[in-house]
């Protein structure tokens, strides 16, 4: 039996909290929105050729694995990660990992989750959580959505780490072996935040970043008239969700952003930043407003309250105000 | 805004999911970032419900299906277990040609013993329960 002294402690998006989790266990003080944002967490694209759940993706974030990534090789953390073949040696290493006394980010599927809310119950494979003990068939889980620690059973665990679907985890493991005595923050906040503005202003492709949110206005002003009612209003309720429901800390990571521009200027001693970090909580309420309007709208189908012509309004309105401040960004040294 | 959101808006509502917390950020002029536990709000809710509404939806129509006999219970275990084509085929581990032809009636009747046990397997019911789906008896 093998139970760490590990800290549970809950977050808005599960990749960057299990991240600056695992990194306070060895008493690398690092918050949640600082991880994000020198992973470049933040994100933005709507593909309309590619659907999930009958509905067309919209994403708030960059691919899975991506935060851990980057954040740790930015600080100068080394890091193991494993991907393997078969649930067996996958559950096999996981425990030989744990008897080391070292807790283990997992990347899993959501359906088989048993602990998770059944409102969540999606094929989501892009969620992370902590194991940090064993006992026998029991394995002990920090996650950073439920206010509790957890427990799962050996098959479940299996199962969930080898979930199939877009995105499979394959039994995905990390976790940081060497963390250097001496970090220097300000190169990787830097460099974190220029990756940021470079994928939300300088990607020349128009459904990604800023030109993502007015190409989705612009498909937005179709819906109703293309698809009818019913199927419009879901299309308009798939992104309220990817945007609203599960580890984004609402408004699509847009408040996240903002507490680590915060947490930058007083790092970098730059108080522009600070200014910035306030337009960016501003633009993150703008979203709040969008998806409490929009979620009316899916509530009375039918009959909307507000047209999807003010709701792409604003969403064109909220990609002016992003492209100013990335542009803005852009410029940090 | 923050009272707009507010849960005493529409008193009519039964909140769905309230029983685990969640982190939330948030921001204003006075307090700046903030952090707090809390329920999905009501706005949330109303999504959430949407998707399971459009499940339940879908279901009815290929309940209709199977018992006309146009397809096979498969299609509706898989719409039950939220999966589509590609997803089941990878847990299956089969062709995706071949699952689609398990979706016909004439595949499904051809199928054996041991294959129906992995779809029975996988869709988490009894064999019985895949060749006869209950709602077939109503």
């Amino acid at each position: 039996m093998v139970k760490l002294d590990y800290k549970h402690r809950q977050a808005g998006h599960c990749e960057s909290g299990v991240t600056s989790n695992l990194l306070n266990y060895y008493h690398f003080q690092i918050s949640e929105p600082m991880v994000f944002g020198i992973g470049a967490g933040l994100f933005f694209s709507h593909l309309p050729f590619l659907k999930m759940q009958h509905a067309p993706t919209t994403s708030f974030r960059v691919w899975p694995g991506m935060v851990f990534n980057r954040s740790t090789r930015a600080l100068g953390i080394t890091t193991i990660n494993h991907r393997f073949r078969n649930p067996k040696d996958a559950m096999n290493r996981l425990n030989e990992v744990l008897d080391q006394g070292i807790p283990v980010g997992l990347q899993v599927g959501t359906f088989h989750l048993p602990f998770f809310p059944p409102e969540y119950r999606m094929h989501y494979n892009m969620h992370n959580m902590v194991v940090y003990g064993y006992d026998k068939e029991t394995y002990f889980v920090s996650d950073t959505l439920m206010e509790p620690v957890v427990e799962i059973s050996y098959d479940d665990l299996a199962r969930v780490r080898f979930a199939k679907g877009p995105f499979a985890p394959q039994g995905r493991m990390y976790y940081p072996v060497k963390i250097p005595a001496e970090v220097d923050f300000k190169p990787a906040i830097i460099k974190g935040i220029r990756k940021t503005a470079n994928n939300m202003i300088g990607v020349p492709f128009p459904l990604i970043g800023v030109k993502g949110i007015r190409y989705l206005s612009g498909k937005m002003r179709q819906w109703e008239r293309k698809l009818g009612p019913d199927k419009a209003s879901y299309y308009l309720g798939q992104v309220l969700r990817m945007e609203e429901e599960v580890g984004t800390a609402g408004a699509g990571f847009r408040f996240i952003y903002g507490a680590f521009l915060n947490e930058a200027a007083d790092v970098l001693n730059q108080s522009w930043l600070r200014e910035i970090s306030f337009e960016m909580g501003e633009n993150a309420n703008k979203w709040r407003e969008f998806s409490y309007l929009g979620s009316r709208n899916c509530k009375k189908r039918g009959k909307p309250e507000q047209s999807y012509d003010f709701l792409a309004d604003m969403l064109l309105e909220v990609a002016d105000r992003e492209e100013k401040i990335f542009r803005k960004l852009a410029k940090i040294n | 805004m923050k009272e707009s959101i507010d849960k005493s808006e529409h008193p009519d509502d039964v909140p769905g999911y309230c029983y685990n917390r969640e982190l939330f950020y948030g921001f204003d002029k006075e307090r700046g970032f903030t952090r707090e536990l809390s329920y999905q709000n009501q706005s949330n809710q109303v999504i959430i419900r949407q998707s399971w509404d459009a499940l339940e939806k879908r279901l009815e129509q290929v309940q209709e299906a199977v018992r006309s006999g146009n397809v096979s219970p498969i299609v509706y275990y898989m719409e039950k277990m939220l999966m589509e084509l590609p997803m089941l085929s990878a847990y299956m581990g089969l062709n995706r040609l071949r699952v689609r032809w398990h979706m016909t009636p004439a595949g499904f009747r051809r199928l054996k013993p041991p294959m129906l046990e992995r779809y029975a397997r996988l869709f988490e019911i009894t064999v019985e329960e895949l060749k006869k789906p209950g709602f077939m008896n109503k």
